[in-house]
């Protein structure tokens, strides 16, 4: 699997070119695992900077700097949802004032047996005929109960694209195939979200048990 | 408390910090009849990827990561022989907020020079060994070198990390027949180690007290306070790679070949433990 190690320095002091009166400016910065920074890098700085500009509760802390920095340690596919999730994690554990929690998954729908596969691999994704990644927020939830019923079907898929914070998709797909993947990624990053909530309340409870010794 | 103040405070604890810490540094040595103090005081750990090539070193905080990678492109015309290695050591602000992208500093300058020179100009690569086809096509080999966390001594972090990756890289075997040249995929053919000639070691010093005492392998805050530092390259043969001493105090001359003493046991030790590891992850294999 993929993997990517993200720190976050903030709130802190910021350049005077880059200093905004009423908010926190964000700084991301993307390394890949080889080779010098490139398009691509600048490209998944983009995508986490201009995703999390809005969950950073950047008012509070107004002319200082965030940075955060994405370092990829392994890469097998994926790498972008997986920096999404490292970033919001250290956010957290930095402190860093936030609306809502995010997750991300990606998708993508196989050439020859047209299924949807979650978490592709590199291998995988050779394969695909349309890749798929969504950042969900952790506001709306999934009713679980009413499966049968179509109604609650609509609701779900409302849901789904209610909670949408990024979407990228690449390749040949129909616009029914975009929102099934919508819907089976968004019940995969309940998944996500209860990971994220199981990482934050170990980390405080190991705090706890320091500081109480 | 708002922001401003807390940054003041930040930086005033900072302060008070380092000049604490010159003070019990100097207290500390002389307290200590030795001039050097402890060579085993911070233990490097080293932990493989689970592609070949991937190496991280953590030396007590200072993590460096490692990866190594290669690709074949048509040699230069005035050495049709001899491929390429190469070295990215690119300093980001995750390893410490003094770093900007796209700024380079006087320390990552140096730092830079000093992987390149223990092992580049050393010749720990057989450069002639990557030729598949001369004049056409040759293997040039990539180093990146990420810096994670910075607790002071990243020349000798990323040393370990960049000979210790290129120990453990595997290279595509390449069958030549005449003028057909096929390069195996790792499935179809076990891939094959790179040629080392030897193991270069650095070990970095740090001048304190007008070169009365000597700091082996100094922290970021002990990097701080020094007054003059000197790295030696050495390698497990007793051959010096490099010596760098750019700045800071003078030092006498018999102060400079105990510190290369010191290097040798430091590099027997380095070796020894890079060698171990090693041989326990081929085993994992």
């Amino acid at each position: 699997g993929s993997s990517v190690l993200c720190s976050v320095v903030g709130p802190a002091e910021v350049k005077i070119r880059d200093e905004k009166l009423d908010k926190a400016t964000l700084d991301v910065v993307a390394r890949p695992l080889v080779g010098l920074p490139g398009v691509k890098d600048k490209a998944r700085e983009q995508a986490i900077r201009e995703t999390l500009e809005p969950l950073v509760l950047s008012g509070l802390h107004p002319r200082t700097g965030i940075q955060i920095v994405v370092q990829t340690m392994k890469d097998d596919g994926c790498v972008l949802s997986t920096a999404f999730n490292a970033t919001i994690l250290a956010l957290l554990d930095a402190g860093i004032p936030l609306k809502s929690i995010l997750g991300s998954v990606t998708c993508i729908i196989d050439s020859k047996t047209n299924q949807i596969l979650l978490d592709p691999t590199t291998e995988e994704l050779a394969l695909a005929k349309s890749t798929h990644v969504f950042v969900f927020d952790n506001k709306t939830s999934v009713s679980s109960t009413q499966q049968e019923n179509d109604n609650m079907d609509q609701d779900n898929a409302d849901s789904a694209l209610g909670a949408v914070l990024f979407s990228d998709s690449t390749g040949l797909f129909t616009e029914e195939e975009y929102f099934e993947c919508a819907q089976v990624c968004f019940k995969a990053t309940q998944a996500v979200h209860g990971f994220i909530r199981t990482a934050v309340q170990k980390k405080l409870e190991k705090e706890y048990q320091q500081i109480q010794a | 408390m708002d922001v401003a103040t807390r940054v003041i405070m930040g930086s005033v604890k900072k302060a008070i910090q380092v000049s604490t810490a010159a003070a019990v540094v100097v207290e500390a040595i002389k307290g200590d009849a030795t001039l050097v103090k402890d060579i085993a005081d911070r233990r490097f750990k080293l932990s493989f990827g689970s592609d070949y090539g991937a190496v991280e070193v953590q030396l007590g905080n200072t993590r460096v990561l490692a990866k190594v990678s290669c690709e074949v492109i048509r040699p230069f015309s005035d050495k049709p022989t001899e491929g390429f290695l190469m070295f990215n050591t690119e300093l980001s602000p995750m390893a410490s907020a003094a770093f900007e992208v796209g700024r380079q500093t006087d320390e990552e300058v140096l730092v830079s020079r000093l992987i390149e020179k223990a092992m580049r100009r050393s010749r720990a690569l057989d450069t002639e060994g990557l030729c598949i086809v001369a004049g056409e096509k040759v293997w040039s080999i990539r180093v990146d070198i990420h810096f994670l966390d910075h607790d002071g001594n990243l020349v000798d972090a990323a040393c370990i990390a960049a000979i210790t990756a290129l120990q453990h890289f595997r290279r595509p075997d390449v069958t030549v027949v005449g003028e057909e040249v096929t390069i195996h995929s790792l499935e179809q053919r076990n891939p094959v180690p790179l040629s080392i000639h030897h193991i270069p070691i650095c070990v970095t010093f740090a001048f304190f007290d007008n070169g009365e005492h000597v700091l082996v392998d100094p922290t970021h805050l002990e990097e701080q306070i020094k007054e003059g530092d000197m790295t030696i390259t050495m390698n497990v043969h007793k051959e010096v790679c490099a010596l760098s001493k750019a700045g800071g105090i003078p030092m006498e001359v018999d102060q400079i070949l105990q510190c290369s003493k010191i290097a040798t046991v430091k590099a027997a030790e380095i070796t020894a433990q890079i060698e171990e590891a090693l041989a326990a992850d081929a085993k994992k294999r």
